[in-house]
């Protein structure tokens, strides 16, 4: 009950791997070239991490495109971080909810556009679907050591866990006493919230992670409940603290962790909720881009990312706050460690990714579109 | 056979002028319009392209979107009754009363539309939210409870609507009634009716076609709002047909055919309504009515003198002054409140916008693309102007409808079709600021041409015919006679399009790249992204930028309007 | 040179679209001649002269000038405006309100890139004939009407053109300036001796200025033929009552009673005139016009008996300088106009007479 779950790479998972790899993707690499990448080059340091990428060839490349699922002031700061660290390389980039984001990549590179380096994921599903159409560059980071394979894809090099971001409840102290706040996810369902309540909208991983996971725990009947509440919904975890600290909203059912440390940290009067049955989070996810503009540029994003020194950038930048799932990662700023956490991840990620359209359509038919 | 060869040399340089720049502007609206509409009627599998299977069942899809449907044609509806009744209001009061202040009064009245309706939206929003709202707030100090406005109801909705995108109304009827004979009302006093009958049996029959005919007009503008809609409708789960559509194709896998059958639906209802509209109030032209213009009789109204002026303030004050005023108070607060403690005081709104990368660079993109736009534009559309309205090349009247077409599309709908259309396109545009040039272009054909052809007309063709008789060929006169009658109003057409830019929301938000950042989408983005303190602080930046080409419209614009000597 | 035509205008037709403008019109303009295009409006002497200036395009037909076509639908020829070499004045000036009045009239010779010091003296000189010197420097949308008018002339001869065309230039200046202006255009004509196509709806000026007249009507001529002969020997009743006011008589012809060069007419309720044939046939019926000046109003019988009538005063209209009577002769009215005199009371009996020369016979 009290642990973590284990991300599951069955055997079931590791066929399904082996299936894509041999598959012919329609755009990208062969099968053999995918066995031949990644193996040749010895690790170089740089700063205080080791990549397999040509330093001096990413920074001739002097640029570096990222699409990011984060809120705008999240996404410059993850490339914030980059520059100050590799001044030579400038940074550019795309936000759009993961959905959008997905969705923009797809239609790009089927018209043959290829100008991504490095994609941000809020939700595996994506991921996945990616790594199968082959959009991913297969690249094995000298930092993936540092990862638990529950934390790496399958099989390593296509993507990683960037962090973790965990949401709970969170309520704004001056309309719900403590003694009325929610403690449980059930107590969301109560008509005094009718109106009042916040989400996120559908294009949003966790939103996703969400619903598949409280699905699991209290039946199909959950959603369909609070769908009476008729919340709000809103496209950043900015948005609903925004209006929970303004009191536009009374409670937000969706309320991230590293907002809320955020918003507390300018006063405003909200207050968090970790459920005990156990707080819902999905995995940010990082991949280099298959065909990139600039490939040596996007391998070295990738290992400083991994790297120490970016998943520090990561948990410690205001914007972002999230959880590292480094094994040596050290607690985020409030103190807290991600294991002290009971986190609500799918079992199975591959049927969880088939619930898609599934959640599609509820969520969207739940807030009318 | 020197007369035959006289024949052919200058009048090639006409047609080729005329004919490539007609080719330019068929090209841009039409590959757009082919590709939204071979999605609508794609049935076939959405991640295929081109399409395997064409049919109506994506329209069928629709019925099962009926409340969107009804919220367009419920939130378009109120929006232009409120707008025609501001709009004949404010028309009668300035046109027809002797309340003072009635030219600064008539200034006034564009100015809401270009501070664009996003940033009417986002004030309003933080006026008239239900629980944080300002004027909730105050009324709350009062010692009453609950709210008194709601901002994020459909009613709300259409207010901001009407307010900000609706001033084109007030624009149409007054011109309505500056183009009324006096003298047919003072018949009818002569004879002896009273002035009320006068006003109902003789004016308002005159009045009411040109009404109709902005009414017409204004709800089609209103099916295709889209910044009001996003930022007072969304947070309530209100959507209208553009609203639906940029959220779904916002998801993976995007609804992309559905939406274009939305799209195409929604244009076609427009398209319908503005055909109505030239009809009724052109007999058929889009050209400038070029009649003379009346000084109708003002009414003294004496003790009500007053209480007009008191509805002109009370107008300036909700549509300009009250948003303005509500955008920079939030912007130097922590966290926006009507009463803030003296601790809540910050600029570091103002450092945050400046040094966000996004901002400034988006910024500077706008300024650049404004510039472009403006410089291509006028070029490429008083070439368009002069092809449909002076020469006698046939085909202008067909290239009249391609150029106006965009009108009859919601901006969103258009970069849809834009988005797939520069995607398969050989050379790489895609992303980038190109893309956003062709797309403005594209978009402001209408805009353009018809400013430009409203100056063209006024010149008379006899200026020009005379140059021809004095032997002039027709680029020596064109560069001699007609381009310097036309300077000042290429010069407002110059700035109109350098507005028209910067102030773009719905084509710009779809078809932005990574360095293809622009300013009225990021502050959406903001809104998205970051806290509403920092929205209001970008929103502003944006106004002072608006304002300023604003002012120097306005002092063009009035030594243009200045009357002749004789 | 003296007699080949400097404008021919041949069959020329002209439509608005599906509207016939002209509809087959035909004349010629001797070199150094004034020929006037009159008619009401709507009668498409405009669009003939601006199809001359080719700013129309027509239809069918040809036009020449110095004998070489501009225009031929036959031969698929069509001259730009700007090529023809002619020059236009326009019913509203068309002053460059962006130029100074020097530049207005320089205009035309710096298209033609005449050296800058021709083109000051040029345009001094044309300023100098229609007295606008002082005002070289002015600019020109500060002139009043009749100073903008002269300018457009200046503009139109300063480079000599070989052919002038008049476009209701004077329609837009008050009476007296009109008045004052059509003898100085007239002059300047002359000084210049420039052939010129002008277009009046004033029949006065058309009479005033012209060397000879084309009558037109819904897109045909009626008649041609200089002001004195249309005049005095209208063609049909149209041009009769165009041209002056006129009484048209109707009567059966009686061959049995007429003499020498004059025929007789017998009205309906009996009366007889005489009048003349004027070489055109007469049929069964005929109508003689008898201009309202032409009809003399006596107390006393005049002498002699052929043309004179015993009529009744109806009503006297006064005019200043003559008086309109409007009698009643027979079956019929008449309206004399007679010089100023003594009032003549209505009701009176008084003869009426009219020299048989004064009474035309009207062509079928």
């Amino acid at each position: 009950m009290g642990d973590t779950k284990k991300g599951v790479i069955s055997r079931r998972g590791l066929l399904q791997a082996g299936t894509a790899m041999a598959t012919v993707p329609f755009l990208g690499i062969s099968a053999p070239n995918v066995l031949a990448q990644g193996l040749s080059k010895s690790p170089t340091k740089v700063l205080d991490f080791m990549t397999n990428a040509d330093v001096d060839k990413a920074k001739q490349e002097g640029q570096l495109v990222f699409y990011c699922h984060e809120n705008e002031a999240g996404t410059a700061g993850i490339m914030e971080g980059f520059r100050k660290d590799f001044p030579e390389i400038k940074t550019s980039y795309v936000r759009a909810q993961t959905g959008a984001l997905y969705s923009k990549i797809i239609a790009e590179r089927s018209a043959g556009r290829f100008d991504v380096d490095v994609i941000q994921l809020s939700d595996l599903a994506p991921a996945f679907d990616f790594q199968k159409k082959g959009g991913y560059e297969h690249y094995v980071s000298p930092e993936t050591p540092a990862y638990k394979d529950d934390n790496l894809s399958a099989p390593h090099g296509y993507f990683f866990w960037t962090g973790v971001d965990p949401a709970g409840i969170a309520y704004n102290t001056d309309k719900i006493s403590a003694g009325d706040a929610p403690k449980n996810w059930k107590d969301l369902l109560n008509p005094a919230w009718k109106g009042k309540i916040s989400c996120k909208i559908s294009a949003s991983g966790l939103q996703f992670v969400q619903w598949y996971a409280l699905r699991k725990l209290y039946g199909d009947g959950f959603w369909k409940e609070f769908a009476k509440l008729q919340p709000h919904a809103f496209d950043s975890r900015v948005q609903l603290f925004d209006r929970l600290a303004k009191g536009d909203d009374m409670l937000t059912a969706i309320g991230e962790y590293p907002a809320y440390i955020l918003f507390k940290s300018r006063g405003a009067k909200v207050e968090f909720v970790a459920p005990p049955d156990g707080m819902v989070a999905t995995p940010l996810v990082v991949g280099a881009v298959n065909k990139a503009p600039h490939p040596e540029a996007a391998k070295l994003f990738v290992d400083w990312a991994m790297s120490k020194r970016g998943q520090a950038w990561y948990q410690t930048n205001p914007n972002l706050y999230y959880g590292s799932v480094r094994t040596d990662a050290p607690p985020m700023p409030t103190g807290v460690k991600l294991s002290d956490f009971k986190l609500l991840y799918p079992t199975d990620w591959n049927e969880y990714a088939a619930q898609s359209p599934a959640f599609l359509k509820e969520w969207n038919g739940m807030l009318g579109l | 056979m020197t007369a035959a060869a006289a024949n052919a040399g200058p009048v090639s340089a006409q047609k080729l002028a005329g004919y490539g720049v007609a080719a330019i502007a068929a090209v841009l609206v039409l590959y757009p319009v082919f590709y939204l509409f071979q999605a609508a009627f794609d049935v076939g599998d959405p991640q295929v392209r081109p399409p395997t299977a064409y049919g109506l069942d994506n329209f069928g899809n629709l019925l099962h979107y009926p409340q969107i449907l009804l919220n367009t044609l419920t939130v378009s509806f109120a929006a232009t009754v409120m707008a025609v009744v501001i709009g004949f209001l404010m028309a009668w009061i300035l046109a027809r009363t002797n309340v003072p202040g009635r030219r600064v009064f008539e200034q006034l009245m564009t100015v809401p539309y270009y501070l664009t309706p996003l940033l009417g939206a986002l004030a309003w929003s933080m006026l008239g939210s239900p629980e944080s709202g300002f004027i909730n707030q105050v009324w709350r100090a009062t010692g009453a409870s609950g709210h008194i406005i709601d901002i994020n109801t459909p009613y709300g909705i259409a207010w901001v609507m009407a307010l900000f995108e609706g001033s084109v109304a007030f624009v149409m009827i007054a011109a309505v009634m500056k183009s009324m004979d006096p003298s047919l009302e003072e018949a009818s006093q002569i004879i002896g009716a009273s002035r009320l009958r006068t006003m109902l049996r003789v004016t308002l029959p005159l009045v009411i076609p040109g009404v109709l005919g902005a009414a017409i007009f204004v709800f089609a503008e209103m099916l295709g709002s889209f910044a009001v809609a996003l930022v007072l409708g969304s947070p309530n789960r209100y959507y209208v047909i553009t609203t639906a559509i940029y959220q779904l194709i916002q998801q993976y896998p995007p609804r992309i055919q559905v939406s274009a059958a939305m799209g195409v639906s929604l244009f076609a209802v427009m398209f319908v309504m503005l055909f109505i509209y030239r009809r009724i109030v052109t007999g058929g032209s889009y050209a400038t009515i070029t009649g003379k213009a009346f000084r109708p009789r003002v009414a003294d109204v004496k003790g009500l003198r007053w209480v007009l002026f008191g509805v002109c303030v009370l107008y300036v004050l909700a549509s300009v002054a009250l948003p303005v005023l509500t955008l920079m108070f939030a912007s130097v607060q922590k966290i926006a409140t009507a009463f803030p403690a003296a601790d809540n005081f910050t600029l570091s709104n103002f450092h945050a916008a400046m040094s966000m990368n996004a901002a400034s660079s988006a910024l500077g993109n706008s300024l650049i693309l404004g510039f472009a736009t403006a410089s291509i534009g006028i070029v490429l559309m008083g070439l368009l102007a002069w092809l449909i309205y002076r020469s006698r090349l046939p085909g202008a009247g067909l290239i009249e409808y391609i150029v106006m077409f965009p009108q009859a599309v919601p901006r969103l709908v258009f970069a849809f079709g834009m988005m797939w259309a520069w995607l398969v396109f050989p050379i790489p545009i895609y992303g980038t600021m190109w893309l956003l040039l062709i797309a403005y272009l594209t978009v402001f054909l209408p805009l353009g041409v018809r400013t430009i052809a409203g100056v063209m007309l006024q010149i008379d063709k006899s200026l020009e015919e005379c140059a021809q008789m004095c032997g002039a060929s027709w680029g020596f006169r064109t560069r001699t006679v007609t381009m310097p009658l036309l300077l000042p109003g290429l010069i407002a057409a110059w700035l109109l399009l350098f507005i028209a830019s910067v102030r773009e929301l719905g084509a710009s938000i779809l078809l932005m790249g990574p360095h293809s950042k622009v300013i009225t989408p990021a502050i959406v983005e903001s809104w998205f992204g970051t806290a509403s303190e920092l929205t209001a602080t970008l929103a502003l930046i944006q106004t002072l930028v608006v304002a300023a080409a604003m002012v120097v419209l306005v002092l063009v614009t009035r030594r243009l309007t200045a009357e002749p000597v004789d | 040179m003296a007699g080949q035509p400097h404008i021919e205008v041949e069959s020329l037709e002209i439509f608005y679209g599906k509207v016939p403008a002209v509809r087959g019109v035909s004349f010629t303009v001797q070199p150094g001649e004034q020929l006037t295009l009159l008619g009401p409006s709507g009668c498409g002497k405009t669009t003939t002269l601006r199809a001359v200036a080719g700013l129309e395009q027509p239809a069918a037909g040809e036009i020449r000038i110095g004998g070489a076509p501009v225009y031929s639908s036959a031969r698929k020829i069509n001259v730009p405006a700007e090529k023809r070499g002619l020059s236009m004045v326009f019913q509203s000036y068309a002053i460059w309100p962006h130029m100074t009045v020097f530049e207005n009239v320089a205009y035309g010779l710096r298209v033609r890139r005449t050296a800058a010091a021709e083109i000051t003296e040029k345009v001094h000189s044309a300023l100098d004939m229609v007295q606008m010197r002082d005002f070289a420097a002015r600019r020109a949308s500060q002139l009043s009407g009749g100073q903008q008018q002269r300018v457009a002339l200046a503009r139109a001869f300063v480079f000599q053109p070989s052919v002038l065309l008049f476009d209701e230039p004077l329609s837009n200046l008050d009476a007296k300036l009109r008045a004052d202006m059509r003898i100085e255009l007239r002059d300047l004509q002359h000084r210049l001796g420039i052939t010129s196509l002008y277009v009046t709806h004033d029949l006065e000026e058309a009479l005033a200025m012209s060397d000879r007249i084309v009558v037109m009507r819904d897109g045909l001529v009626e008649q041609t033929g200089t002001p004195d002969e249309i005049y005095r020997l209208p063609r049909s009743a149209f041009v009769a009552d165009f041209i002056g006011s006129a009484n048209l008589i109707r009567g059966r012809h009686r061959p049995d009673l007429g003499t020498g060069d004059l025929i007789a007419l017998e009205t309906a309720d009996g009366q007889v005139m005489y009048g003349m044939a004027c070489g055109r046939t007469a049929g069964a019926e005929i109508i003689f016009s008898v201009r309202t000046v032409h009809l003399q109003i006596s107390g006393e019988h005049p002498p002699g008996d052929k043309n004179v009538w015993p009529v009744r005063v109806e009503k006297t209209v006064f005019q200043g300088d003559f008086s309109q009577l409007h009698v009643v002769w027979g079956a019929q009215r008449l309206i004399a106009r007679c010089a100023a005199m003594e009032p003549i009371a209505p009701g009176s009996e008084v003869f009426m007479t009219v020299d048989p020369r004064r009474a035309v016979l009207l062509g079928a």
